[in-house]
């Protein structure tokens, strides 16, 4: 394992894998903490407050769930790069946290819209506003549903390829990329068990969060599923 | 202390006009009970005087003050909502103290107002629960103190007993109204429990499809209801309602199915002509089983069953195509059976025109 870490090579370079294990988890912490706290905002305001058009908004997120990269990817290259954070950090960043807030919105907007109205009303007759309530009053209670969303993003974030390849840049390429760089090069000799062990440690992350949160997932899938 | 004065308030939800130009006078000191059935625009009201929804027209002035315009939290109200909505995650210590908190007072300040209400309510041995830990009641306490802590001009309690099991509601209700005395605050107080309304109140208002049927106090309410409606839902059971006409001899008379009932004494608004149809109402207590000393009118009645209730008896008779009820001493109501002769207290009779179901 330590040896896919160190030696494994992509075509002539044999740096091993630790190098797109770093860019990734550079990638995952802003992306998951920044999708996962906007969602719920998003989900806090469109339940709570009366937003303008929420109805639409909510149209527009389920339907934004349902799209695929593909159709998105071409027009995403040249909004990207049209604005200067093509290939690079920030730009896999935000495209990440575009691509998940739809379904983080949704699953936020639903858990919270199975909290009784009247929390929200006690407060605001306590003087509290719109941030304190949510800093005070709702995110102490999203506790099961943050684990859950930031599962969920995690491990998405993680597994993610296509939009690594394409907005990540060669200097940010995220751990996946590199694995079928690995997997794909055709120079020298290959060391399959070298290559395996990089691939292991690639799925790794992933098994560990759910091993780790198992209880969480289904406790807070349930959550967000019946109520709302 | 300070009184709530509400004018022309409406609010529509969609094509459902849920309030429709309610005007409201409180005086300061006033326990107001906003009394109606489920639907009628009541918690509608309470959430407009507390400014939590948006109202179409109208203004409502707290204290002199006229604050159509200002969030709840300007108002100088407190509010106890049917559900509690206590803070799930707070003790119940940061739950009271989480308004004094956001409006940066003092933390002396905080600690003394927290001793004062957990004193008030006996709920200082729970101060570090959490509200989950807590009985219907404790948690009932702690929403009442939510709001005390507050020291609002104005108290806005939404159903507040209504989770509550029987005996609890009653020992509430007392407590209630002793904080209503020592406080010398002025209550606005939703129920739809009409004995709550009865036993709280200095005021109530009766509502009905988003207005104020009636405005008064419970005694007058009682005795002298304004509407067929409000005299059909104050009292258990409500007034019974017998359809007749006003006929003349040498007093105006009911006449009710075969019965002529004079109507001397009686506090009419205006002169009727004869013929004309009326609804003749009277409380089950004003009817009893007449006997030989009886000097009022009496109507003969087919007995249908009895509703013991402990202190009283409720018993139910046929006359004509109407059903009448009467409040008995249980003694006098285990002996009857058959055809009665039932006395009615004529000076304690309401009579309402069917067609406007107004007062007559």
């Amino acid at each position: 394992m330590v040896e896919g870490l160190v030696r494994a090579c992509t075509g002539l370079n044999c740096g091993g894998v630790h190098v797109g294990f770093w860019n990734s988890v550079r990638i995952l912490i802003p992306s998951v903490t920044l999708s996962v706290l906007a969602g719920a905002l998003n989900g806090y305001a469109l339940s709570h407050w009366r937003v303008p058009g929420a109805d639409l908004i909510l149209l527009a997120l389920l339907l934004g769930a349902f799209i695929p990269y593909q159709v998105i990817l071409y027009p995403l290259v040249k909004i990207t790069s049209t604005i200067g954070i093509y290939s690079s950090l920030p730009g896999i960043i935000t495209v990440h946290i575009l691509f998940g807030l739809p379904v983080m919105t949704l699953l936020f907007r639903n858990f919270y819209a199975g909290l009784p109205v009247e929390l929200v009303k006690a407060a605001r007759v306590d003087g509290a506003g719109f941030w304190r309530i949510f800093v005070s009053v709702m995110l102490p209670l999203s506790v099961n549903i943050l684990i859950v969303a930031t599962i969920l993003q995690t491990t998405g974030i993680w597994n993610d390829y296509l939009l690594g390849l394409i907005f990540a840049g060669r200097e940010n390429q995220p751990m996946t990329v590199q694995l079928n760089a690995i997997a794909t090069t055709s120079t020298g000799e290959i060391e399959y068990n070298v290559n395996m062990a990089a691939a292991l440690l690639t799925a790794l992350p992933p098994l560990l969060v759910y091993f780790a949160s198992g209880r969480f997932f289904v406790r807070g899938i349930t959550a967000g599923a019946v109520k709302g | 202390m300070s009184g709530v004065v509400v004018c022309g308030l409406s609010k529509s939800y969609g094509p459902v006009r849920a309030l429709r130009g309610i005007d409201l006078v409180v005086e300061p000191g006033d326990f107001t009970v906003l009394l109606g059935p489920s639907g009628c625009g009541k918690s509608t009201l309470l959430n407009a005087i507390a400014g939590l929804d948006d109202i179409d027209a109208g203004t409502v002035a707290i204290g002199g003050v006229e604050v159509t315009q200002r969030e709840p939290s300007e108002r100088g109200i407190a509010m106890v909502f049917q559900s509690y909505a206590l803070y799930p995650t707070m003790t119940v210590r940061r739950n009271l103290s989480f308004g004094l908190r956001v409006r940066s007072v003092p933390k002396a300040e905080i600690k003394r107002r927290v001793a004062w209400v957990s004193e008030l309510l006996q709920i200082g041995g729970m101060l570090d629960r959490k509200p989950s830990q807590l009985s219907g009641g404790q948690r009932q306490r702690v929403a009442i103190g939510r709001a005390l802590v507050q020291q609002a001009k104005v108290f806005l309690l939404d159903e507040p007993l209504s989770n509550l099991d029987a005996k609890l509601r009653t020992e509430m209700r007392v407590e209630l109204k002793r904080l209503h005395h020592s406080l010398a605050a002025t209550i606005i107080y939703v129920t739809h429990d009409q004995i709550e309304a009865m036993t709280l109140a200095t005021r109530i208002a009766v509502m009905r499809a988003g207005r104020i049927e009636q405005y008064a106090t419970p005694d007058v309410l009682y005795e002298r209801p304004e509407t067929l409606f409000v005299a059909g839902f104050v009292g258990s059971p409500g007034m019974n309602f017998l359809p007749g006409s006003i006929g003349r001899a040498s007093v105006p008379v009911a006449r009710i199915e075969t019965d002529a009932i004079p109507l001397d004494g009686y506090p009419l608004c205006s002169s009727l002509n004869d013929g004309r149809e009326i609804i003749f109402g009277i409380r089950p207590e004003h009817v009893s089983l007449a006997n030989q000393e009886t000097r009022g009118p009496v109507i003969e009645a087919q007995t249908l069953f009895i509703e013991p209730m402990g202190a009283d008896t409720l018993a139910w008779f046929q006359h004509g195509s109407q059903r009448i009820s009467a409040r008995l001493p249980p003694q006098r109501a285990r002996e009857i059976s058959g055809k009665v002769r039932l006395a009615l207290d004529i000076s304690q009779v309401s009579l309402f025109d069917p067609a406007t179901e107004q007062r007559l």
